[in-house]
C-alpha cells in the first residue's frame, strides 16, 4: 500500500511515526507528514519516498482537506496513519469524508474518542471493572483550594489533553495550574496520586470487538518527561483482560495504548491514548507488527489475533544523528514537500 | 498467590516478576530461600535445611532470615 504516516519528530520527545514506517516499510511505500520542517524523519531517504508538509490542525478541516486532495492527486496515497493528538479528532470527526476521498483510515468513533477522554475515564473504568484514582475536574484556583481541603499532597495536576505534573503543595499545585491552563486551556484534572509501578500496553481493535495484537512492557528508564529509555516486556493477564474488554465494550477501531498503575493491591487506570505509543516499533521486533495490522484491518484482511510474545526482552532507545544538505531543509520550507 | 510464587529465577541469581517488569539481584543464599518459599517451605524447614547444609548454629541464622524474611515484605513480595 502507498500509505503517508504522520508524528515525524524523532528528537527527545520522539513521536510514533519512524517506529511506524520502521514497522511497514517491508511490504509498504511510505510518505510523510509533518507538520514543522525541523522534523528529524522528513531527512531520512530511508525511512520515506517524500514528505509533504500539513497545515495545522488549528486551522481546520477545510485546510485538511484541500491539501490532501492535492497529496492525493500528486502521490495516489491510499491510507493515512495518524499518529499526533493533536491532529486526531480532525481525522477522527471527517474520518468518513476522508474515506470518501479513496483515502483509508483505521480510526475509533468520534463518541469512542471522546469516552477514553481524562474527565470521562472514570465511567469507562467502571465499566471495565477497573479503579480510577479519584480525579476532580476544576477550572479555578478556588477550586483547586477547596479540594487540597479534603486531599493530601501529593496530587496530579493535569491538561485534559497534554501534560501532567506532581504538585507536593498547594504553590506548585497553583503553578502547575497555571501552567497548563495558559498553554491548553481548562478543564484541568486534579488526581490522587497512586503509588505502584506504572505499566503499558500497546494493542490494536479491529472495530468488530476484537482485540487483534498487544503487547505489555514496564519502562525500567526514562527521560525527564516519562519518555522510554529502556523497558522490559511483561506478561501481565489482568492488563491483557482490561484490553480485551476495552475493545469489547466499546468496539474500538485502530491503536491505543493503555497506561495504568499497578501495586500489590488493585490496577489503576491512568490513561488511554488513541494511538501508538513512540515504542511501537518494540512489539514489530517481538513479532506483532500491529502498524501492519492496522494496515490489513482497513482493507478487511483476516487477522489471526497475536496476544502472545516473548517473555525477558527488552527494548532499548537510543540517539542517532545524521548530516543532510541545508537546501532540502529550505526546498521543504518553501515547496512545502521534499 | 503470593509475588514471590511468581519470580521467574535464572542462573545469574536474577529474580524476574514477569508480571510488574521488576527484578532483583539475590546472592546465592538468597536465591536458595527464594527457592525454598517457591516450593512452600516454611520458615522453619528454611532454617533447618540451611542450619544443616551450612553447619550454622539456629539462632544465628534465625536472625538473618528473619531479616531476609522482612525484607521480602518490604518489596511486596511476601505478605
Amino acid at each position: 500500500m502507498k500509505v503517508a504516516v504522520s508524528g515525524l519528530n524523532n528528537t527527545d520527545n520522539p513521536a510514533p511515526g519512524i517506529p511506524v514506517i520502521k514497522s511497514l516499510q517491508d511490504k509498504n511505500e511510505l510518505i510523510g507528514f509533518a507538520y514543522d520542517p525541523n522534523e528529524p524523519g522528513s531527512f531520512m531517504p530511508s525511512m520515506v519516498k517524500r514528505t509533504y508538509l500539513m497545515p495545522y490542525p488549528s486551522l481546520g478541516y477545510q485546510e485538511l482537506k484541500t491539501r490532501l486532495l492535492e497529496i492525493k492527486e500528486k502521490e495516489g496515497i491510499e491510507a493515512i496513519i495518524p499518529n499526533l493528538d493533536a491532529e486526531l479528532p480532525l481525522y477522527i470527526k471527517y474520518q468518513k469524508e476522508i474515506e470518501d476521498m479513496g483515502i483509508k483510515l483505521c480510526l475509533p468513533s468520534h463518541k469512542n474518542f471522546e469516552l477514553r477522554n481524562k474527565n470521562k475515564l472514570d465511567t469507562l473504568s467502571k465499566q471495565l471493572n477497573i479503579t480510577y484514582p479519584k480525579t476532580y475536574e476544576i477550572s479555578s484556583v478556588a477550586e483547586l483550594e477547596k479540594i487540597t481541603e479534603k486531599s493530601d499532597f501529593p496530587l496530579m495536576v493535569k491538561g485534559n489533553y497534554y501534560k501532567a505534573y506532581m504538585a507536593h503543595n498547594l504553590e506548585s499545585a497553583i503553578e502547575s495550574f497555571y501552567k497548563i491552563s495558559n498553554e491548553w486551556g481548562f478543564p484541568i484534572l486534579i488526581q490522587e496520586v497512586v503509588q505502584g509501578e506504572e505499566i503499558n500496553l500497546v494493542g490494536v481493535g479491529d472495530g468488530k470487538g476484537e482485540l487483534k495484537g498487544a503487547v505489555a512492557i514496564k519502562k525500567l528508564t526514562t527521560t525527564q518527561i516519562g519518555k522510554i529509555w529502556t523497558g522490559v516486556t511483561i506478561q501481565n493477564e489482568r492488563l491483557m483482560q482490561i484490553a480485551k474488554d476495552f475493545v469489547s465494550q466499546t468496539a474500538w477501531k485502530g491503536p491505543f495504548e493503555l497506561e495504568c498503575m499497578i501495586n500489590q493491591k488493585d490496577i489503576y487506570m491512568i490513561e488511554i491514548n488513541p494511538r501508538f505509543p513512540a515504542w511501537v516499533y518494540f512489539a514489530t521486533e517481538l513479532g506483532v507488527n500491529l502498524p501492519q495490522m492496522v494496515l490489513d484491518i482497513m482493507q478487511e484482511k483476516e487477522i489471526k489475533p497475536l496476544l502472545e510474545y516473548p517473555q525477558n526482552k527488552m527494548y532499548v532507545r537510543y540517539t542517532g544523528e545524521f548530516v543532510t544538505d541545508f537546501t532540502d531543509f529550505m526546498k521543504l520550507l518553501s515547496t512545502k514537500e521534499l | 498467590m503470593k509475588v514471590i510464587e511468581e519470580l521467574v529465577l535464572d542462573e545469574n541469581n536474577v529474580a524476574f516478576h514477569p508480571m510488574m517488569g521488576n527484578s532483583y539481584q539475590l546472592n546465592p543464599i538468597a536465591k536458595e530461600i527464594v527457592s525454598a518459599i517457591k516450593q512452600s517451605k516454611s520458615k522453619d524447614e528454611i532454617l533447618q535445611e540451611l542450619s544443616l547444609k551450612y553447619d550454622v548454629a539456629k539462632e544465628e541464622l534465625f536472625i538473618d532470615i528473619s531479616d531476609f524474611f522482612a525484607k521480602l515484605k518490604v518489596y511486596g513480595l511476601l505478605s
